[in-house]
């Protein structure tokens, strides 16, 4: 944990060099991590050995299993709609209590709140639709956005929620604290992609019509054979855009946590090396860091600006 | 770390990984469903109501400070133009004060002329008239002491005639033009 907590005193150093309670410049400080670090790997191979026992009874992928909680049949409560829920109550509370303390004179919080809604409003909507078109579907790209972003954010939070392992504290049985995320189940986006999907079909053929929407599939100014041939690649082409948007996001986020588990211990209790977990730490929070600082954030305005593309192109003149 | 990591169970049972369940489908359905109606109708309204009013309020101010400023030059244009209609009237009065001062000057001074001519000739005129008098005062003088002479000499009274012819006589000798003419011009 020392190296861990070297990191951010390293990049404080200077001012609390200047401020008399260190002394020690940002290159002593980094160097002293470094030796923490590798002295800290060295000692653990000298006490606990190099080679380790693997442990077959640790399977990782099981912190993604989702277990019945509440049995109702087909749509059973579990792990994975507990966060839904999260998110939603989550996004659902932070915006209305904004919404309700605008203010003339906004704070720092607020303005935050406004760079992402302007950034929902007029770049992800109004940058790839018509004025009338973002208009109508602002509020369906927003919540996508905001829906995705909070889902994928508690995903870093450690919550009590892996059943399968057990914590017992006088006599009280816990499940122990564990990352998760929604978003990091193949369902929860190919849902909303799937929707997106709908939606844009459904958008493209209200505005032109089943004949002229299939039509404007095929680029303007090819004809023949070669009409045919594209209209089939662009059939497909659409229907691989439910899968790569539902997979893009569901891979990147399950990606993601499975590197931040492996890199914060799961390695080193799988082949039982302790020195293996002191040295895959470091990158472990880096890990964490990029995941939460861009990845989060990343992912989700993907997802809601490729659907705004996609509805702006279902309705665009030309294809 | 080659022989560490071939030790790893690779997707020994994850399967249910990329496996698609129904029931967390129609979850996430109902969730997001239920999410974005929230949003649509109690957040994005009032954000974006609130975002309109600000962008609003910001136009207006610029709007306003912008017809301020031109009022501002309009009212500087005004003043300068009032300065300088204030400064060419003052010249004018200045100009006119000096004319007037310096009409009234060569009035004083015509008047002053005119006054001392008219003093000047007065003054000759009773010099003049001075001289004529004292004139005849001493013609008068003259003929008694003439007369009183003459009888005195003869031990005679003289008549008239003889004393008019006697005076006559002793004024004709005497040259007044000394005094007439050159004592009122001394």
């Amino acid at each position: 944990m020392s190296t861990g907590q070297a990191a951010p005193a390293a990049s404080a150093g200077p001012q609390r060099a200047s401020a008399g309670r260190s002394k020690l410049g940002t290159r002593q400080k980094v160097l002293i991590g470094l030796a923490i670090w590798v002295g800290g790997t060295i000692a653990l191979i000298a006490i606990a050995g190099f080679h380790g026992h693997r442990n077959t009874a640790f399977e990782p992928q099981n912190e993604f299993k989702l277990e019945s909680w509440i049995p109702l049949g087909i749509l059973s409560i579990n792990k994975a709609v507990m966060y839904l829920v999260i998110a939603a109550t989550l996004t659902s509370a932070t915006m209305i209590y904004i919404a309700r303390r605008m203010q003339q004179r906004p704070n720092r919080v607020q303005t935050a709140v406004e760079v992402v809604y302007r950034l929902m409003r007029e770049n992800i909507a109004g940058g790839n639709m018509d004025e009338k078109m973002a208009a109508k579907w602002f509020p369906f790209i927003g919540a996508l956005f905001l829906f995705i972003l909070f889902s994928n954010l508690i995903g870093y939070i450690p919550l009590p929620t892996n059943t399968e392992h057990e914590l017992t504290i006088g006599g009280l049985h816990i499940p122990s604290f564990s990352l998760y995320a929604a978003t990091a189940n193949l369902s929860v986006p190919l849902v909303l992609a799937l929707v997106v999907f709908i939606s844009y079909n459904v958008e493209g053929i209200r505005a032109k019509g089943l004949f002229g929407y299939l039509k404007g599939l095929v680029p303007a100014g090819v004809h023949g054979p070669m009409a045919g041939a594209i209209f089939v690649l662009e059939l497909v082409s659409n229907f691989m855009r439910l899968l790569s948007l539902s997979i893009r996001l569901f891979a990147n986020i399950l990606a993601g946590h499975l590197l931040i588990l492996f890199m914060a211990g799961a390695l080193a209790v799988l082949l039982g090396a302790a020195w293996l977990g002191w040295v895959t730490l470091p990158l472990g929070i880096a890990m964490f860091t990029f995941e939460v600082g861009l990845v989060a954030a990343l992912q989700a305005f993907i997802f809601a600006t490729l659907t705004a593309i996609y509805l702006g192109g279902a309705v665009a003149d030309h294809h | 770390m080659a022989a560490l990591a071939s030790q790893l169970p690779l997707a020994s049972s994850g399967n249910f990984l990329v496996k698609p369940g129904v029931g967390l489908m129609v979850w996430t359905l109902i969730v997001f469903g239920v999410t974005m109606i929230i949003l649509w109708r109690l957040a994005f309204p009032r954000i974006t109501e609130a975002l309109d009013r600000r962008q609003k309020t910001i136009e207006d101010s610029i709007d306003t400070a912008e017809r301020t400023r031109e009022e501002a030059q309009k009212l500087l244009a005004e003043y300068r133009q009032r300065l300088a209609e204030a400064r060419a009237q003052s010249d004018e009065i200045v100009q006119r004060a000096r004319h007037t001062a310096e009409a009234h000057e060569r009035e004083a001074k015509d008047q002053a002329r005119v006054i001392a001519t008219e003093a000047s000739a007065r003054a000759a005129r009773d010099i003049e008239t001075a001289t004529a008098r004292a004139l005849d005062e001493l013609r008068r003088e003259v003929a008694d002491l003439t007369i009183l002479a003459t009888e005195k000499v003869t031990k005679k009274v003289l008549d008239d005639a003889d004393q008019r012819r006697l005076v006559e006589e002793a004024l004709g000798e005497l040259d007044f033009s000394g005094i007439s003419s050159g004592g009122a011009q001394d």
